[in-house]
Formats: C-alpha cells, sequence, structure tokens
C-alpha cells in the first residue's frame, strides 16, 4: 500500500484513504451510513482465529448453497458465489430495487497454513461458516533444549 | 439520514432505526396486479425472530441476527458483520389488506407479501345498457 501508482490514477493518498475508510468502519458506535449494510466488498466476512483452527463467516443471504464455490490454494481462501436474481425478474415492476443479484467473489489471506483436506463448510439463514483446521506445521511445538554433555 | 426515511414514518420508527446495533437491511419492493411483495436480505434471521407489525399505515420488519459468534478462545481477526437487529419502516399504501399481510423467512432472506384490497384493483366496469 505503501508504494504510489504513477499511472492515469495517481493518488498519492490511496493508501491513507484506505486505512481512513478502514477506520471508520471500526469506530464504535458505527456511522448511520456505515450501519447500512451494502456498502464495503460483498460478501462480508468475519476471520476468526484460535489456536487449532480459523473459522471464517459469510454472509450471503439468498444464496444457494450449490451456487457457492469455495477453494483454498496455500493459505488463500477464495469465496465466489451467484445471488439469483427473483424469478422472472425482468417481468416485475420494481418499486424499491436494493438487493441486486449477480456474481461475487471474495479472497481472504489466512493467517496461517490450513489442512486443506478437512476444511468444512456449512451454510444456514444465509450465513456459511468455514471451518479451517489449522495444520500441524502452524501449530506452536516445545523444543526442548538439552544440556550436552 | 433524513432524507433516507420516508416522510410518512413516525419519529419513533425512526429512532428505532437510528438505534445502536440495529442495521437498515437491503430490500427489493415489487408490485403487480394483485399484490405488493417486499423482499428483504436479513442473514442470520430465522421464522421464529422475526416480528412484523403495521401500526397506523406504517409497515415496521424487525428481525434478530442470531448466528454463532465463536467462544472467547478464539480471536477476532477480521469483523466485517456483527449481530444485531435488523429493523425497517415502511409507509403503506391505502391500497393493502392489512389483514392479509403474510411474511416467510427462507435462506436468511425475509418475503413480505402485501395483496391489494379488492377495491383497489384494477376492476373492468360492465356498462349495463336498460
Amino acid at each position: 500500500m505503501a508504494i504510489f501508482r504513477w499511472g492515469t490514477s495517481f493518488d498519492p493518498f490511496a493508501g491513507l484513504r484506505y486505512l481512513q475508510r478502514e477506520m471508520e468502519r471500526l469506530r464504535w458506535p458505527w456511522f448511520v451510513e456505515n450501519r447500512r449494510i451494502g456498502g464495503g466488498a460483498y460478501p462480508p466476512v468475519n476471520v476468526y482465529e484460535s489456536d487449532d483452527e480459523i473459522l471464517v463467516q459469510c454472509e450471503v443471504a439468498g444464496v444457494d448453497a450449490k451456487d457457492l464455490d469455495v477453494n483454498i490454494t496455500g493459505e488463500t481462501l477464495n469465496i465466489k458465489g451467484v445471488k439469483q436474481p427473483l424469478p422472472d425478474e425482468e417481468k416485475l415492476s420494481f418499486i424499491r430495487r436494493e438487493r441486486g443479484s449477480g456474481e461475487f467473489t471474495r479472497t481472504i489471506v489466512l493467517p496461517d497454513e490450513v489442512q486443506a483436506d478437512k476444511i468444512e463448510a456449512s451454510l444456514s439463514d444465509g450465513i456459511m461458516t468455514v471451518r479451517l483446521p489449522k495444520a500441524a506445521a502452524a501449530e506452536t511445538k516445545r523444543i526442548e533444549v538439552k544440556p550436552t554433555a | 439520514m433524513a432524507e433516507n426515511t420516508p416522510a410518512k414514518v413516525t419519529r419513533s420508527a425512526g429512532e428505532r432505526e437510528m438505534a445502536e446495533g440495529t442495521f437498515s437491511p437491503l430490500a427489493d419492493v415489487y408490485e403487480d396486479e394483485s399484490e405488493i411483495v417486499l423482499v428483504a436480505d436479513v442473514p442470520g434471521v430465522t421464522s421464529d425472530g422475526v416480528n412484523i407489525e403495521v401500526d397506523r399505515g406504517v409497515l415496521t420488519i424487525e428481525g434478530r441476527a442470531a448466528f454463532d459468534v465463536p467462544p472467547e478462545k478464539y480471536t477476532r481477526t477480521y469483523v466485517g458483520f456483527e449481530p444485531g437487529t435488523y429493523f425497517r419502516a415502511f409507509a403503506l399504501s391505502d391500497e393493502i389488506d392489512r389483514e392479509k399481510i403474510t411474511a416467510s423467512v427462507a435462506d436468511g432472506v425475509l418475503t413480505v407479501h402485501m395483496p391489494k384490497a379488492p377495491s383497489a384493483r384494477t376492476r373492468k366496469i360492465e356498462v349495463k345498457t336498460k
């Protein structure tokens, strides 16, 4: 983020702006605008971490489990999906339209190595939970120091 | 915020919308010949955690987002959303039959069907000749 990009969209404060947005997001109580769901990256994610597991939650209201595609490459978790439009959407006469539909993708760089074959994902009430057990390599091991005779 | 709140919505509904830990869900509203349908994204809400009321021409939808927050031993590495309450108020038009409003929640999406009163539907009036 600290590297300036000298291009057509030169913005020396891009890094600062990004930081400011993140700070606004974290400030409590949040501003009314920020509390309105729909701002920021979609879908919103939570990442939790314990000693032996990483837990990712993801808000995907109205998305079918079969339309979700979760991939892992090394320490990068990629969530892809399609939010289907309302049935016969083109025939409906809308008074208000905010939800939107279409493809989305979110990439999460995990804080640790995980066991790719033991990842479990479940979806209930529009929230997807991905459980990623940490790899043995990521666990802290105590190494005994032996005195030499 | 003032410009986002429908003019007819009562002050109390506006205050509840502003309350701490309350989120305003995104909604689609569409209409056909017989009804108006409201569709709102409320991830984490189950059918027993939702409360819909009609009071003095204002429809309020309220839902409790109940998802598992991991226990203490988990550190929060990144937080993009939190459990809380969804709340939003809509001014109803007079053509809605208030007694017949039905709602359902599935996969984090709330759907409210608001049938129009028969008197409000477009009706062909037959002209009788004597």
